[in-house]
């Protein structure tokens, strides 16, 4: 807690323990408006790698669709991340505004809206007589190529190196996953995309702590 | 020695400045938001606010969200400047103190 006796402006001066003064608080300043990209980013690698694992392991089982079971548990998986997501990104950015407040509300809105579209263009594959077997891939494929654009406009709207990054790693995983075709496009879809996730999150979060180490450049 | 800012320069102000300087330019912070960041006193931020507004440094803007008053802080164009300027500084005295 600080109090009136620290502020004496004669106190003597020691500029690397003042620049890490600087560096602890605009760390702590951060932390406290930014969404953790990490921590996103581990939840959604937790959910793609058991959600699709449990797809895979039935889709295999039963030798052709997933059962109702699998799809339940990869629902609840997406679903739990999707509320973590909202709840953090609401809680970190809570009673801060500005232009790029506004940004990131946008870019939020915008999952929703192109995941609203998801189900109807699944719905007219199957007036088209398309067979499970095409919008089971193109589900995933759809998905990743949403989920991919949607990283890589973040990354260039939030000077974000690491969500750009995990874009590109999310449209290739979507080319890939329906290259595979069925049921490999699952496999792929929770180890490439899911391990992904994963491997993405403990190098960003290894450059967070060397960068740490070698102590924060104030802004 | 290589003149600093005293208004930014005593601990508190400086933690102030410090998390103001963290938002972009034209971002704002309510003041609970800013005090629950500080680990402050209400009585003590305002002290320092005030400090820094009198310099001309810090923004306040008072509004309210429906019937609750809201205070909303941010670092003037010339405060987001003086904390380059000490931070620049305090950046050199340690390069000259290395060398």
């Amino acid at each position: 807690m600080s109090t009136e006796s620290e502020s004496s402006p004669d106190r003597p001066l020691d500029p690397a323990a003042t620049l890490d003064l600087i560096a602890q608080s605009q760390r702590r300043a951060r932390a406290g408006t930014e969404p953790d990209g990490r921590l996103l980013c581990l939840v959604w690698g937790v959910a793609w790698l058991v959600g699709y694992t449990a797809l895979w392991w039935s889709a295999r089982a039963l030798g052709g669709a997933p059962d109702a079971l699998a799809f339940a548990l990869f629902g609840a998986l997406l679903g739990t991340a999707v509320v973590i997501t909202i709840v953090h990104a609401l809680r970190r950015t809570a009673g801060t505004r500005g232009p790029e407040r506004r940004a990131g509300a946008r870019w939020g809105t915008a999952w929703p809206m192109a995941f609203l579209v998801f189900p109807v263009v699944m719905a007219g594959l199957g007036r088209a007589d398309a067979s499970g077997e095409v919008v089971g891939l193109v589900s995933n494929a759809l998905a990743c190529v949403i989920i991919g654009v949607m990283y890589l406009t973040g990354g260039a709207l939030f000077d974000d190196t690491g969500l750009y990054v995990l874009g590109v790693w999310i449209l290739l995983t979507g080319g890939a996953a329906t290259l595979a075709g069925m049921p490999a496009t699952y496999l792929v879809m929770a180890t490439v995309g899911g391990g992904g996730f994963l491997a993405i999150t403990l190098v960003w979060h290894v450059l967070l702590v060397r960068r740490r180490r070698e102590g924060g450049v104030p802004s | 020695m290589t003149e600093l800012d005293t208004v930014i320069h005593a601990p508190a102000r400086l933690r102030v400045v410090s998390t103001l300087a963290a938002l972009s330019a034209g971002e704002e912070i309510t003041f609970a938001k800013l005090q629950k960041l500080l680990d402050m006193t209400a009585g003590n931020l305002s002290t320092h606010l005030r400090k820094l507004e009198d310099a001309g440094y810090v923004r306040q803007t008072k509004e309210f969200a429906g019937r609750r008053p809201v205070t909303y802080l941010a670092l003037t164009s010339d405060g987001r400047r003086a904390f380059e300027d000490y931070t620049t500084t305090l950046q050199d005295l340690l390069r000259g103190a290395g060398s």
